[in-house]
């Protein structure tokens, strides 16, 4: 065999590297190693005129051997491939040391101690690279369905991107309406758009629209595979309603009897619903369904029985099924707790699950027990005309008052209070070491929406916000804030830290004013607590293999470069899920994941690196330890009708689980082959020994 | 220094007075006393950063002034004297970045005492020394004066009778002779 020749390139990477490494005698060192031919350092190796080094000796017959110590090969692998490729250079015969991250930055005040493991690390890359065998990268062919999950204004931009663009889409949404959060709000900052009349034309667009199928009420089961070829089950809960002849006219919300209501959702628990309800006026798909915990089993009927039939030989329909003029509710329904599972292959998945707010049942400081102490999603039901009250504004703690003279058919007068004071309070939960120490974002701005809108509707009302700071580093935020001012909103710098609940129901609050530097003091009828934007259920995450961060948000695989991309290729995220944001900006990023989804599925096939694990058919006994350990399921037993192991070059990740295990040493790793790890761990036992 | 503000301020006091007895926000009185620019302030406090009166410790500079103000104080700052000290050395009008002009506040200030009849002492002594003389604060030194062959009233308004008598036309003018703080024959 011709004997290999090296080129080693040592690069100082500006101060990064030389600041901690001493360059030159780790170049002197690797120029005595064996079959290195040439050592070169540079100062920027992956800047143009430092590759050129690299070509140089390629072109020039000096090398067909690379071997860079510099930085990463997560970020710079591919550089100095191409680089070896331009010169017709096999890209698998380049090896990379890292001497930054590994070496020159943790080892950044033991100068002497950095060269000595440089030193190390290179000849062990060279020792690698001796071994090294050229390969071939391959194709798989990829599935261009796109699996989205969560409704809300993120999922529901992504979705219609990619459905518009041509590919199919899968739209999961927990709920039996799509929307979101963003369909509880009365209007949206910075131009007090009215919520729904922005969102209600995009759900309708994704219900009607060809590529997209749309599946609520459902939820996300397992998720198999990897890029290109993920397998999802998706379980649809039952719904007691079919779907198919219910045509939403809501004839059955009457008919459910009040011992059967539970709080209202929508109406973020300020009223109640029915067991059987339709979640909000312009809910999409428009459709009834049966909360069975909630259900109160109207005649003992339990679900899945059919009704009891009388003398005269009439069922005896429970009142839900009674009102229904289409015969789509039906409790006789065989019960099937498990509800029924879709199964779906996609190539990619995007997850856009959105955020919770953070209850104020936290905060007794605060006098969360009263009923006039609400949450700001609370506040945006309040002044809303699909809210408790259709839009009048009146203290919370009337609102069932209200309710009951409305049931009567809104008869004789009632005394209703409406505030004449009403306070916020931001940073409620966040900013907190206690419970979230990021900043939720969206709070000032919301907190200024309210107060905006409430000053306009009822310029009499006395509006304070008690804030840490104004946070408004948006677009034209900080000119609504001044105009919110302007319209005579009274800010009190400083958040509140208690608040009392006076006999008669109304609230001092108690804060501090730094502009002034004094304590303040304010009776309030109404307060509004900005709590916290919290991360939904992590359960997801761990089935998706994607991870999260500290506070339990989705973690893009680099903030920067990578914000919708997750470590697990062909997943990406978006929206709130992610982390706090606004509505622009969640818009935003459900755009760029759509985009990346199909950047990576508009090929339909995919370039996937050549080291794999491959089974040498001879050594092979058949044994069939690998394949239960195979984290891909790539490996089956079985080959040309034998009892040996055979892995599936689509399925495999490369993750070297099964070369390790095997009992036979029949299984190897391409790029990681035995011969190569070994060869590496024998250079630092050398040293070990000198 | 005396002050009258209290310890904790009571928004709820202070709205429902500015509803029910005065009839008006105190912002917007401020405002019809030159100050129009008042409500884009956003507390920064530039201009306290260089406010003579705000580095010698008087209490209620321009930055706190304004707060106060937007809170709907005002009689509670009547017995306050920081007014009067403004030498409207116009830095903070320069600075402001939001033309709030607070040196106008000051004044606007000055004027809503001067109309409810709320001027402390000290600003009686400076209005009757600049009637008197020409000069707000009147430095006494004849003496001195005489010593190093000096005349003993300044070349100024005070030595002036023809300019002194026409400031005080000016001054017969204003809103002072209503008041009555001094007499202004």
């Amino acid at each position: 065999m011709k004997k290999p020749r090296i080129g080693v390139y040592v690069c100082h990477c500006g101060e990064n590297i030389a600041g901690a490494v001493d360059v030159k005698k780790v170049r002197e060192f690797a120029e005595k190693l064996p079959d290195v031919v040439v050592a070169r350092d540079y100062l920027f190796m992956c800047s143009d005129p430092g590759q050129e080094l690299i070509k140089k000796d390629i072109r020039d017959g000096l090398v067909d051997r690379v071997v860079v110590a510099s930085c990463t090969p997560k970020t710079h692998e591919p550089i100095f491939r191409r680089a070896c490729e331009a010169e017709g250079l096999n890209k698998y015969y380049l090896e990379m040391a890292n001497i930054r991250d590994q070496c020159s930055w943790p080892h950044w005040h033991e100068k002497e101690k950095a060269t000595e493991k440089a030193k190390q690390l290179v000849a062990s890359a060279v020792a690698k690279a001796r071994l090294l065998k050229p390969l071939e990268d391959m194709f798989v062919e990829l599935n261009q369905d796109v699996l989205v999950i969560g409704g809300g204004i993120a999922g529901i931009f992504a979705a219609l991107d990619i459905g518009n663009a041509g590919y199919r889409v899968y739209l999961v949404e927990k709920n039996p309406s799509i929307g979101g959060n963003m369909a509880k709000l009365d209007k949206t900052f910075p131009t007090n758009d009215c919520s729904s009349c922005i969102l209600t034309p995009l759900m309708v667009d994704v219900a009607n629209h060809p590529n997209i199928e749309l599946l609520t009420y459902s939820e996300v089961e397992s998720v198999e595979g990897t890029v290109g070829k993920f397998r999802v089950k998706v379980r649809k809960k039952q719904t007691w309603v079919d779907w198919e002849k219910c045509t939403g006219c809501g004839a059955c919300l009457d008919a459910c009897p009040p011992k059967a209501m539970v709080p209202n959702e929508f109406n973020e628990g300020l009223d109640t619903r029915g067991a059987i309800y339709i979640p909000f006026p312009q809910a999409v798909p428009r459709k009834a369904v049966i909360d069975i915990d909630a259900c109160i089993k109207c005649g003992g009927r339990e679900f899945g029985e059919a009704p009891r039939i009388t003398r005269d030989g009439k069922e005896i329909l429970a009142p839900c099924e009674k009102a229904c003029p289409t015969g789509a509710c039906s409790r006789t329904e065989p019960k099937n707790p498990e509800g029924e599972v879709v199964e779906l292959e996609v190539g990619a998945i995007i997850v856009a699950t959105g955020y919770r707010v953070m209850e104020k049942t936290h905060f007794k400081e605060l006098a969360a027990h009263s009923p006039n102490v609400i949450t700001a999603l609370q506040m945006e039901r309040l002044i809303s005309a699909t809210g408790p009250t259709e839009g009048k504004l009146i203290i919370p703690a009337d609102i069932p008052k209200y309710k009951a003279w409305k049931k009567k058919g809104r008869g004789e007068d009632i005394e209703l209070r409406s505030p004449e004071v009403i306070t916020f309070i931001s940073c409620v939960g966040s900013r907190s070491r206690k419970y979230h120490t990021y900043c939720s974002r969206v709070c000032c701005m919301y907190m200024l929406k309210q107060a905006m809108q409430l000053k306009e509707s009822y310029p009499d009302l006395e509006i304070y916000i008690s804030f840490i700071d104004v946070r408004a580093a948006g677009k034209d935020f900080d000119e609504y804030y001044m105009r919110c001012k302007e319209l005579g909103v009274k800010i009190i710098r400083g958040r509140a830290g208690g608040i009392q609940e006076l006999p008669d129901g109304r609230l001092l609050v108690r804060s501090y004013d730094s502009d002034i530097g004094k304590p303040v003091e304010i009776v309030s009828d109404l307060v509004v607590l900005a709590t916290a934007i919290e991360p939904s259920s992590s359960e997801l995450a761990r089935k998706l293999g994607i991870s999260l961060g500290v506070e339990g948000f989705l973690r893009e695989k680099h903030t920067k470069l990578y914000p919708v991309d997750t470590l697990r290729e062909g997943i990406f995220i978006c929206g709130c899920a992610q982390g706090p944001k606004d509505i622009p900006d969640s818009v935003a990023q459900a755009k760029a994941a759509a985009s990346s989804a199909m950047a990576l599925l508009s090929k339909g096939k995919m370039r996937v690196e050549p080291l794999i694990a491959e089974v040498d058919m001879e050594k092979c006994s058949g044994c069939g330890i690998c394949a239960p350990l195979c984290p891909y399921k790539a490996i089956t037993i079985e080959h040309d009708g034998k009892r040996r192991a055979e892995i599936n070059a689509t399925l495999c990740k490369g993750c070297g689980v099964c070369a390790a295990e095997c009992p036979s040493k029949a299984i190897d790793l391409h790029g990681f082959t035995f011969e190569q790890i070994l060869s590496q761990i024998e250079v630092f036992a050398e040293f070990e020994e000198a | 220094m005396e002050e009258h503000v209290p310890a904790v301020i009571n928004l709820t006091y202070l709205w429902k007075k500015e509803r029910e007895e005065l009839g008006e926000k105190v912002i917007e009185t401020i405002k019809g006393f030159g100050a129009e620019g008042i409500e884009y302030c956003m507390q920064c406090g530039a201009c306290s950063s260089i406010c003579p009166l705000a580095t010698t410790g008087f209490e209620w500079y321009n930055r706190r002034l304004i707060k106060a103000i937007d809170f709907g104080i005002r009689d509670e700052l009547f017995d306050d004297v920081t007014p009067w000290a403004c030498v409207a050395c116009n830095r903070c009008v320069e600075v402001c970045p939001r033309n709030v002009n607070p040196f106008e506040v000051m004044f606007a200030m000055r004027r809503l005492m001067i109309e409810e009849l709320a001027v402390p002492m000290t600003a009686v002594q400076a209005l009757k020394s600049l009637y008197d003389h020409g000069h707000a604060v009147y430095t006494t030194g004849r003496e001195a004066r005489k010593k190093v062959g000096l005349p003993e009233k300044p070349p100024t308004t005070d030595s002036d009778e023809k300019a002194l008598e026409e400031l005080r036309v000016l001054l017969r003018n204003t809103k002072l002779p209503e008041l009555g703080l001094f007499p202004m024959s």
